[in-house]
């Protein structure tokens, strides 16, 4: 029988004390700099123009947009390619986010509340330094800048998760690669042009109000909450947790939700950079996979569907009448060998 | 704002302007939909003559890498295709005798799915995850480009829980 509350008291107490699970101690010096870094978009401004490519199993998807940055949360986004996003905009403006369909009239207003948790970002800044190594690697020209490079390396596997190049003047991430377990690439962002500027307007950033353009809802998030025991109860049903988690994931934070009156327990992990969701309900919702492509996975005596979307992972099944979907930037294998240690 | 002329576009385009001017600009694409069309057009051809300038160079121009990329994305089967392929002779025939014989003897099951159960839409899972990486350092929490310009697939939804409780898991550094 697992108990979450032993899950936590371990994760809030690593957490807590911020014991480094490796003997080496962490460069103070390249974490300085990755904290600068991680920071930079609060007090810089902007233009330039990114690309952005996620690498999936079966497809790709490539973004390029023209972007205006005014520190610390306004942002503008002009896209530029795929060609069905060519014209189309968006307008961040903190955790409001304005995205402007020129070609069917639209704009769709949603809203992130985590952008604004600055308390979260700290405390995941904080696992990312317990459980990656911060190493400089060779340094490199990126959009006509002088760049330093650091790659971020698991304490516990030594592979590399993250390469960051940073601009060697401003301290802005120029460009980005992640990398699975298997080393391959799964993300890449990367600047081909930039500007930096102290004189973007304000009234630039003003809330679109165009005419003849209706709006649409978009999707709504709040901050979940870091106090899970609560969490867990106010789900009121027996719940399942993971008794595996891949090394230096711990439990973070969670939320209750109804979602078609459905109530919905989120459980969130995190290593400081991959992240893990659990959901579950205990009304018979089972996942809705018909618009994703997907493939049948046995473990132990259940059979659940696998899907990869870009490099995002997710696996549903249902056990006892809990339905299950874990959600997370893990290779297959792994989210099935989490799955199978799910009890209540 | 009178319209920017061509040159004056191109510029902007290059993010050669000054900043005031670059602003003005701005403004001005966004009230005037004669020269957004004008934009439109001059990216174009300055993606063209970027793409044609590069062609010897050793690095692909990104546009034609993000058109590389949407195109091995095309090459996916379609759901028409797999209902092509299953149409063929080899697949026909048993698939035909396969779905009368379950139409005759299981009716109720494929009732039972026709009449829908409740399920939520995986979408709603990625798309929700892919938000909490916002508070990640370094992290995605976008998602996919194309979902924002979607309506949303979690309108129904109602929080009960979610307010963050300060300093509960703090992290010492």
């Amino acid at each position: 029988m697992f108990h979450a509350s032993k899950t936590f008291a371990l994760g809030l107490g690593l957490l807590v004390l911020g014991a480094a699970p490796s003997d080496q101690p962490p460069g103070p010096d390249a974490d300085g700099l990755l904290h600068l870094s991680m920071l930079a978009p609060t007090r810089l401004s902007y233009v330039g123009r990114l690309e952005s490519v996620q690498f999936g199993g079966s497809k790709s998807e490539a973004t390029i947009y023209r972007i205006e940055h005014r520190a610390p949360n306004l942002t503008r986004r002009w896209y530029l390619a795929p060609q069905s996003l060519f014209g189309d905009w968006s307008l961040t403006r903190g955790s409001t986010a304005y995205n402007v369909d020129v070609k069917r009239k639209r704009i769709y207003v949603s809203t992130n509340k985590v952008l604004d948790d600055q308390v979260a970002l700290d405390d995941n800044f904080g696992l990312l330094t317990s459980n990656y190594r911060v190493l400089p690697a060779p340094p490199q020209t990126v959009a006509g800048r002088v760049t330093i490079a650091l790659l971020l390396i698991n304490k516990y596997t030594g592979q590399i998760a993250m390469r960051l190049w940073i601009d060697k003047e401003t301290k802005l991430v120029l460009q980005k690669e992640s990398y699975s377990s298997n080393g391959a690439v799964t993300r890449q962002l990367r600047f081909d042009e930039i500007r930096y500027t102290a004189d973007l307007p304000a009234p630039v950033f003003q809330p679109p109000n165009l005419p003849g353009f209706t709006m649409g809802k978009g999707a709504t998030h709040h901050a979940p909450s870091n106090d899970l025991l609560s969490v867990v109860k106010a789900a009121g049903f027996s719940a399942g947790f993971p008794k595996y988690l891949p090394d230096g994931f711990l439990p973070v934070a969670g939320d209750v939700s109804d979602i078609k009156s459905i109530r919905n327990l989120h459980l969130l992990y995190s290593d400081g950079i991959r992240t893990l969701s659990l959901y579950e309900n205990a009304l018979g919702a089972a996942v809705d996979l018909s618009r994703f492509r997907t493939q049948q996975v046995h473990f132990q005596d259940y059979t659940g569907d696998f899907v990869q979307d870009g490099s995002t992972t997710l696996l549903a099944w249902h056990d006892e009448g809990l339905h299950f979907a874990l959600v997370g930037e893990l290779s297959r294998a792994e989210l099935v060998k989490i799955a199978s240690s799910v009890a209540k | 704002m009178q319209h920017p002329t061509t040159e004056r576009l191109i510029d902007y385009i290059h993010a050669a302007l000054a900043p005031q001017d670059d602003a003005a600009v701005h403004m001005h694409l966004d009230e005037c939909s004669e020269c957004r069309q004008e934009h439109a057009v001059q990216i174009r051809l300055s993606e063209m003559l970027r793409a044609d300038a590069a062609a010897h160079e050793r690095e692909l121009p990104p546009m034609l890498k993000a058109q590389i990329w949407n195109a091995v994305r095309s090459l996916e089967p379609t759901a028409m295709d797999r209902v092509r392929a299953w149409l063929r002779p080899a697949y026909s025939v048993p698939v035909a005798a396969a779905l009368i014989v379950a139409a005759f003897v299981a009716p109720g099951y494929l009732h039972h799915n026709a009449s829908g159960a409740p399920s939520i839409d995986a979408a709603y899972y990625l798309q929700d995850h892919a938000a909490m990486n916002g508070a990640t350092p370094f992290g995605d929490h976008s998602g996919s480009a194309a979902a924002q310009f979607e309506e949303t697939s979690n309108v129904d939804q109602t929080v009960l829980h979610a307010v963050p409780v300060v300093g509960m898991a703090r992290v010492s550094r």
